[in-house]
């Protein structure tokens, strides 16, 4: 079974959705790619924001801390004022800060230890120095307050510290892994682009051999055929419809050859169909003259000179004779006429085909001088049924050839005899015979052979008509013969029981 | 009419040698021959005045006869009339050497009018 292989629209569609996902892949991987470059950056500019935040936090505690010294040595109420308001900033930058790490839980967690410290700082020494600073200045400023204070500022100096490089370190990693994944998209990027180009490249080879060449192909083979190269043949097969076009081409090409082929034959049977009628007419010109002659002449010469009676009678009987004989002339023609249209009429009367022989022999016998017809057939009544006319017309024919083609005269043989069933004939020359070459083609309507340039008159009628009727009476006719020996033809005809000549026994 | 004219007739059909023979007249002396070789055999034998020939002979065509007559050195000036039942034969016999075409059927008076013309 021949393997149904698919159409023209699944493979160019299949291919086509392989691109389609291919580009979709690598355009989503690229859409990764850039929105990791933008995390990186988000993510830097936010490290930067608490970066920031995280230094002007750290500079208004140093604030804080100047104005309350500079408020325990001075006493100074601006002072006082200086440090509420870096108090309050501190608060509000803690809260942004507060604000920007609560993205990352350990930031936060860092942040708020911060604010914490901040406030214990605020709480347990920023306040309590400041109300001793208005009531006990000098106390204020005694190192144990100043290494108190210190021991608070450099814890939150930690924190500071802490935080930034945590920051820092969780900026580096942000960057890192935005870094990472820029990398592997790229990659994947740049993969996916490739894969397109060889995939695209691929179809776009596959589309050429698969389509464009066959289409090509039978575009060459159609011009090729339209220039008259009708044995043009493509090689079947190749994808789908195009497996189609070519067996469809072939077929057709095959079909257009047979169809010229066939006109050729017709044109051919035509040109011989047609080169027969014009020597038909010439045959049928030069046949009827021949007898007309005669005719015409003796007419004539009866007509404007005197003649004894004798000669006048003479004169008359050929006058008689080639006048029949035009008249069968003609019956010829209208018998080869009738044969071509299936027309011919047979009675099917009961035959003596003896005495029919005996007859016609007698007939020819007298025609040649040169010739000597010689009759042997049995003594008893040869019985078929048939046409005796038409027979008659047949046995006339072998004889008038046997006579025609042996134009050095000899011994013409008539013989007949009963055999299991059937009534053979045959008609035996010693004439010119028949070439080996032309035997096939002897019971061929107007085919003569040599007989025309041999000066053998005649119409090549009559075997073509003598077969006919012998077989439609269900017999056979054929020959043997051999150039410059002579010719046998013989017919067969079925027998029928105990007939008399033109009377039926019982 | 001095001597008499001997006119050779070349025909397979006896009815129509005959014919001929009748047509031409008393005037004339006739042989006759049934075939192309033996109308060949007679024209070098006896050398008749005229050969009244047949186009369609049994064993040697007219045709052939004609030209193999106008081969021979002492025949090449016989008149001979050629008379034929093929109408396409007169270019065919006239190149051939025949000094007049007959078609066949012909008037007895037409065909002894050719004669006569060539042999005053």
């Amino acid at each position: 079974m021949k393997r149904r292989s698919l159409p023209l629209a699944a493979r160019t569609v299949f291919p086509t959705a392989l691109v389609a996902v291919l580009v979709a892949a690598t355009f989503g991987v690229m859409l990764l790619a850039v929105s990791a470059f933008r995390e990186a950056e988000r993510r830097e500019a936010h490290s930067r924001d608490v970066t920031v935040s995280t230094l002007r936090a750290e500079q208004l505690v140093l604030d804080l801390e100047t104005s309350l010294r500079s408020f325990a040595l001075t006493q100074k109420p601006s002072f006082e004022k200086s440090l509420r308001q870096t108090r309050d900033s501190l608060k509000t930058q803690l809260a942004e800060l507060q604000q920007l790490v609560a993205g990352s839980p350990e930031q936060r967690k860092r942040s708020r230890e911060l604010a914490q410290s901040i406030r214990e700082y605020e709480d347990y020494y920023v306040f309590l120095l400041l109300s001793i600073a208005k009531t006990n200045p000098g106390e204020a400023r005694s190192p144990f307050a100043v290494r108190e204070g210190k021991s608070y500022t450099d814890k939150i100096r930690g924190r500071f510290e802490t935080l930034l490089r945590t920051e820092d370190r969780l900026a580096r990693q942000s960057a890192q892994s935005a870094d990472d994944r820029w990398a592997v998209a790229l990659t994947l990027g740049v993969g996916g682009l490739i894969a397109i180009a060889v995939a695209m490249l691929a179809f776009g080879i596959y589309l050429a051999r698969s389509i464009a060449r066959p289409v090509r192909e039978v575009a060459n083979a159609a011009t090729r055929l339209a220039d008259g190269h009708l044995e043009e043949r493509l090689n079947e097969g190749g994808p789908g419809e195009i497996g189609e076009l070519t067996h469809a081409f072939n077929a057709m090409a095959e079909k257009l050859e047979r169809n010229r082929d066939e006109l050729e034959a017709q044109n051919e049977q035509l040109r011989v169909s047609e080169r027969m009628k014009s020597e038909l007419v010439s045959i049928v010109s030069h046949e009827l003259r021949t007898p007309l002659a005669s005719v015409l002449g003796f007419t004539s010469l009866l007509l404007t000179r005197d003649f004894d009676d004798e000669t006048h009678h003479r004169y008359l009987g050929i006058i008689d004779a080639q006048a029949r004989r035009l008249g069968s002339l003609i019956d010829d023609f209208l018998d080869a006429r009738r044969l071509e249209q299936g027309k011919l009429e047979l009675l099917r009367e009961p035959i003596d085909v003896a005495g029919l022989l005996r007859e016609q022999a007698e007939l020819f016998a007298g025609q040649s001088a040169r010739h000597r017809v010689d009759v042997a057939v049995p003594t008893g009544p040869l019985a078929v049924r048939g046409d005796r006319d038409r027979l008659a017309q047949v046995v006339g024919n072998l004889l008038s050839n046997a006579i025609k083609y042996s134009p050095e005269g000899g011994r013409v043989e008539l013989v007949a005899e009963r055999e299991n069933g059937t009534v053979r004939v045959e008609v035996r020359d010693e004439g010119v015979g028949i070439p080996q070459e032309q035997q096939s083609q002897i019971f061929t309507r107007f085919f003569r052979g040599d007989a025309a340039a041999s000066g053998i008159s005649g119409t090549g009628l009559g075997l073509a008509v003598s077969r006919e009727i012998v077989e439609a009476h269900g017999g056979r006719i054929g020959f043997t013969s051999a150039e410059r020996e002579g010719s046998t033809f013989w017919l067969e005809l079925p027998a029928a029981d105990g007939v008399r000549d033109g009377k039926e026994k019982r | 009419m001095t001597t008499t004219r001997s006119i050779l007739i070349c025909e397979d059909e006896a009815a129509l040698r005959e014919l001929v023979r009748v047509s031409l007249g008393d005037g004339f002396g006739f042989i006759e021959a049934s075939d192309g070789v033996e109308a060949l055999e007679l024209a070098r034998e006896h050398k008749p005045d005229v050969i009244v020939l047949d186009l369609m002979l049994p064993g040697l065509s007219g045709l052939d006869v004609l030209s193999r007559l106008r081969e021979e050195a002492n025949q090449s000036n016989l008149p001979i009339v050629v008379i034929s039942a093929w109408s396409d034969a007169r270019d065919e016999a006239l190149a051939a050497g025949a000094d007049r075409f007959v078609l066949k059927p012909f008037l007895p008076d037409d065909l002894r009018a050719v004669v006569q013309e060539l042999v005053p």
